[in-house]
């Protein structure tokens, strides 16, 4: 052993009791300890030992380096920004998500899970910065009428191949990501929604989302847009005020529901190429081939790496795991899409990593893991950080989350046909719609899914408002007693944290734990708190 | 007015899925084929040898067993039709034909797969991808859907006969059965109608849930009388309002708005006339079901439309009919937990009443009519107002 | 050539204290959860209360 590692284990020995995984373990506090009542604010950030502390910071400091880079790229457009938009100045709470995000996360772990984050974060923020730069409401800039607005739920690879025109997701800014970030934020969109006499009982983000083009909150780019019906109803009926606010010629890509069918792929595929001639008639530019199956290699790069990964899932010794791995490829397959070449050093890295932590049979978080749990979730996961939250307190480790078994196939890049026919494949199967719509068979498929991935507990996020879903609720609980499953559903309003608060959601799981399993919780502190006012 | 002859038998046919006529044709050797959203052509579920049956769930007070499937968070029609099917009330089906119009619609009668509630061995269901715009490669899909759903099924349990001159005759049976309802339909055109509301929601219903064959010979004679019923002396409503929305099969939903004073005029609603009972075309050179399929995909008024043409025709259709039957407003209802009418309703109170200038009220509703205080107090309010308006010279 | 060697090592000397009174800044920051306070009770509410001061223009076009 080094001198270093000893000196090292030294002050990690010494300091151990400000450890809230040692605190938790010795019953003299946890990870709640350190929070002041109802916020989300941390008294200080968590002591992971030396070498996680200082790996963590590090991961900070380089985060912080990327919000740097995008305000000092956009400075002005950034600024006013802030003073125009409710929803950016949300983005502030970005550190105590990511903060909130890893809380208990350990070695390897840690580190896949803050080379992930980054992936997004540096991302995210060269597209904040773009699209304020050209926000016509802004000022405009350069590119204003080279983008391509489109409704994030389409998944923008086949937009690529426009060479020279940027694909700009609509709703991903003042919406998608921001949801997940600050519990506070939708619930002023959908008060908007609702006062134009918008019913309560629909789907809390597409409420959200019609309440920021009724706000005119929606940044103001390109020269047309697409909507789509992906992914459901709601979905499909607020782009008609989008449509209408945004004011631009539209174009709305409608997918085929029943995906699976072989009469899906015909007529899905002519939509996507009926969009492109929409673009290219609007535009006056000429679709490339070649630009799209270059950006098509990066994508299937990612879903070989991705399959991959999900061998090791199917083990105890997959250091990646939870909302590090289904934050990640939710944002890496729907919002970058193959876009940037970024995410494939980011897997390369991670599979190297992952690989390695197999061979040593490496047991993540302490090798505390009691359930293995397929989830069954959308955003109700990512702000309320469910996943690291089942982990810290009840041992149960979220293999995989399935919206992350979005298009996984390759795409034939040597022949036009057969790439317009992988590439549909792909972008039928968007997040939270292949397994949502189509028929009974697709939601059905979630327990072969668990099966596949050696869980022995199903957690199914029950929006409240999704009619989708609450058409099969009897038949899911049914299938899960019949199959043998643990079964949890954990109630939600997805985007609307005052109907049901996360310490309900929370209640769902420490109801099943306690009650049906008669199980202890690994940390007391994070068995009930309140976090209301948290971001 | 004097009495409509048959108006009493109609109401009573409307009293159970299986009234006497289905079974009549049942016992004759036809086959029922249920169906629910307008998506489904009926055209196409009255092919030689068979009769469409679009399915509502009369006098469904509870969905307890429903509930526990589907959750009581579910649209109530979609529930009130499961629980109407596990208590037995469409045993009487061949077929089901759904449609994934809606995702609750097609939950529910993803049910009738998963549950087997319909006690009858031959029986099967299927449920199709319906299309969400009014353009080619939406129509193309649409027929490869109805062929793959409901054609190609057909002939393959029951031996049904699809060629293109039993889809003709499936037209000319529409046509004839639409003609009558239309005309009826025109009495209300009249400054002082001779028929309400109510009476023809009655009639429209009993064509969508009766055999074509054995309803038409009753339609037909309430035409008649029709020709010769004098109206009132005086118009004895004091608004006229078209009826425009999602589902509504209860007639005394109508009922309900006329006993507050308002004639319903023109019915856009699911199960209403418009759409339904247009006349379909054979154009030169195109199949019948290529003609069916346009057809269809034409008139279809669903708030799932995405694409701006289809959306700013459900919006004019209204303005069509409020111009040609003389309506003073519109009553705007959506039912309960339906997302797409949830979406709708807002965006059509503010085109009504911004920027065609035409009153409207909105309402929501359940299934079944329980407590109407609420809605009778909505709907006098706005009949009120309607004469206000009117005492103001329209202003 | 002494006088070169100093003046480096001067410089790595001050690169050094630099490098090392950042370190203690940023550190300090990173676990006592510094920016995260400033922005919970300090700028969000700032920013909150222009927001909600803010005109919209909220309508369906």
């Amino acid at each position: 052993m080094k001198f270093t590692d000893k000196l090292i284990d030294a002050v990690d020995k010494k300091l151990e009791r400000f450890d809230p995984l040692w605190q938790a373990e010795h019953g003299v506090g946890g990870q709640r300890s350190r929070y002041y009542d109802k916020t989300g604010v941390a008294k200080w950030r968590e002591w992971r030992g030396v070498r996680d502390t200082f790996y963590d910071y590090s991961a900070w400091l380089k985060n912080l380096a990327a919000m740097a880079g995008m305000v000092a790229s956009a400075p002005l457009p950034i600024l006013k920004g802030f003073w125009e938009y409710r929803w950016m100045g949300s983005y502030l709470g970005t550190f105590m998500f990511i903060d909130r995000l890893f809380e208990g996360y350990r070695g390897t772990e840690l580190r896949i899970a803050h080379m992930n984050m980054y992936g997004i974060v540096q991302n995210l923020t060269k597209k904040i910065a773009f699209i304020l730069a050209n926000d016509k409401r802004l000022g405009g800039g350069p590119d204003s009428d080279k983008c391509i607005p489109f409704d994030e739920t389409i998944p923008p690879l086949f937009l690529k191949g426009f060479k020279g025109l940027t694909p700009v997701p609509m709703q991903t800014l003042p919406e998608f990501i921001i949801c997940d970030i600050d519990q506070h934020i939708e619930p002023y969109y959908i008060d908007v929604a609702e006062s134009f006499g918008l019913a309560a009982d629909v789907c809390s983000r597409c409420a959200a989302e019609a309440g920021v083009a009724l706000d005119d909150a929606f940044p103001i780019l390109g020269k047309v847009m697409l909507s789509t019906n992906m992914p459901c109803n709601a979905s499909e009926a607020t782009s008609m005020f989008q449509r209408r606010r945004i004011g631009l010629p539209d174009f709305p890509v409608t997918m085929a529901m029943q995906h699976a069918e072989k009469e899906a792929i015909p007529y899905s595929r002519q939509e996507l190429l009926n969009a492109i001639a929409f673009v290219e008639e609007h535009y006056g530019v000429k679709y490339d081939w070649d630009t799209f199956y270059k950006y098509a290699e990066i994508m299937n790069e990612q879903n070989a790496i991705e399959l991959e990964k999900w061998e090791i899932f199917k083990t105890p010794y997959s250091a990646l795991s939870g909302i590090a791995e289904t934050l990640y490829k939710l944002y890496e397959w729907q919002s970058a899409n193959g876009a940037d070449p970024y995410f494939n050093k980011i897997d390369r890295k991670v599979i190297e990593i992952m690989r390695q932590a197999y061979e040593e049979k490496y047991q993540p978080f302490g090798g505390k893991t009691r359930h293995r749990a397929f989830l069954w979730g959308p955003s109700a996961v990512y702000y309320t950080d469910f996943p690291t939250w089942t982990q810290n307190c009840w041992g149960i480790t979220i293999v995989l989350n399935m919206d992350s078994t979005m298009g996984y196939n390759q795409i034939d890049t040597s022949d036009r046909e057969k790439a317009l026919d992988d590439l549909t494949a792909l972008e039928q199967r968007a997040t939270m719609r292949h397994h949502a719509v189509g028929g009974w068979d697709n939601v059905n498929a979630v327990w072969d899914w668990a099966k596949k991935f050696n869980c022995d507990m199903v957690l199914m996020n029950d929006n409240i408002a999704c009619k989708g879903m609450l058409g099969v609720h009897a038949m899911m609980e049914e299938q899960a007693r019949d199959l043998g499953f643990h079964f949890i559903f954990i109630e939600h309003d997805l985007e609307d944290s005052r109907t049901v608060s996360r310490q309900d959601m929370r209640n769902c799981v420490n109801n099943y734990m306690s009650v049906v399993l008669n199980e202890k919780p690994l940390d007391p502190t994070i068995v009930e708190f309140d976090d209301s006012q948290a971001y | 007015m004097k009495d409509l002859k048959h108006l009493i038998y109609f109401e009573n046919l409307l009293q159970d899925a299986q009234n006497e006529l289905v079974t009549k044709a049942i016992e004759d050797g036809k086959l029922a084929l249920g169906y629910n959203c307008y998506y489904i052509p009926e055209t196409l579920l009255n092919l030689p040898g068979c009769f469409s049956s679009r399915l509502r769930a009369p006098r469904c007070t509870s969905t307890d067993v429903a509930g526990y499937y589907m959750t009581n968070r579910t649209c109530p029609y979609a529930r009130s039709i499961l629980e109407r099917a596990i208590e037995g009330g469409y045993n009487y089906l061949n077929a089901l034909f759904g449609a994934e119009s809606c995702a609750t619609m097609e939950r529910m009668e993803e049910h009738f797969e998963l549950l087997h509630p319909v006690k009858n061995e031959r029986f099967f269901s299927t449920i199709m991808d319906p299309p969400m715009k009014g353009d080619k490669n939406n129509l193309e899909y649409y027929k490869v859907q109805l062929r793959k759903n409901i054609l190609l099924p057909l002939q393959e349990h029951y031996g049904v006969d699809i060629s293109d001159e039993a889809i003709r005759k499936a037209i000319d049976d529409h046509n004839a059965v639409s003609a009558i309802i239309e005309a009826i339909g025109d009495h209300r055109r009249a400054d002082n109608p001779n028929i309400t509301g109510y009476e023809f929601h009655v009639i429209q219903l009993v064509s969508q849930v009766c055999p074509h064959e054995l309803i038409l010979p009753y339609l037909r004679e309430t035409l008649w009388e029709l020709e010769k019923r004098e109206p009132e002396p005086k118009f004895p409503f004091r608004a006229r309002v078209a009826l425009v929305g999602s589902e509504v099969d209860d007639p005394e939903f109508t009922k309900l708005i006329e006993s507050c004073g308002a004639m319903v005029v023109a019915d856009r609603y699911c199960f209403g006339s418009f759409p339904s009972r247009e006349q379909i075309t054979v154009r030169d050179g195109e199949t019948a079901f290529d003609a069916v399929c346009r057809h269809y995909l034409h008139w279809n008024q669903c708030a799932r439309f995405m694409d701006g043409m289809k959306i700013d025709q459900r919006h004019h259709e209204v303005e069509r009919l409020v111009k040609e039957f003389k309506a003073d407003g519109v009553i705007y209802e959506n039912m309960k937990f339906c997302e797409f009418w949830s979406y709708e309703k807002v965006l059509a109170n503010h085109i009504f009443t911004n920027e065609l200038h035409i009153p409207c009220c909105t309402i929501e509703k359940e299934y079944a009519l329980g407590a109407v205080g609420q809605l009778r107090t909505r709907f006098q309010a706005f009949i009120e107002s309607l004469e206000i308006k009117q005492i103001h010279g329209g202003k | 050539m002494k006088n070169v060697l100093a003046f480096l090592l001067k410089l790595l000397g001050k690169i050094a204290l630099v490098a090392l009174i950042l370190f203690a800044a940023t550190f300090a920051l990173y676990i006592t959860n510094g920016e995260n306070k400033l922005i919970y009770y300090v700028i969000r509410p700032f920013l909150n209360k222009h927001y909600d001061a803010q005109v919209r223009d909220k309508r369906i076009v």
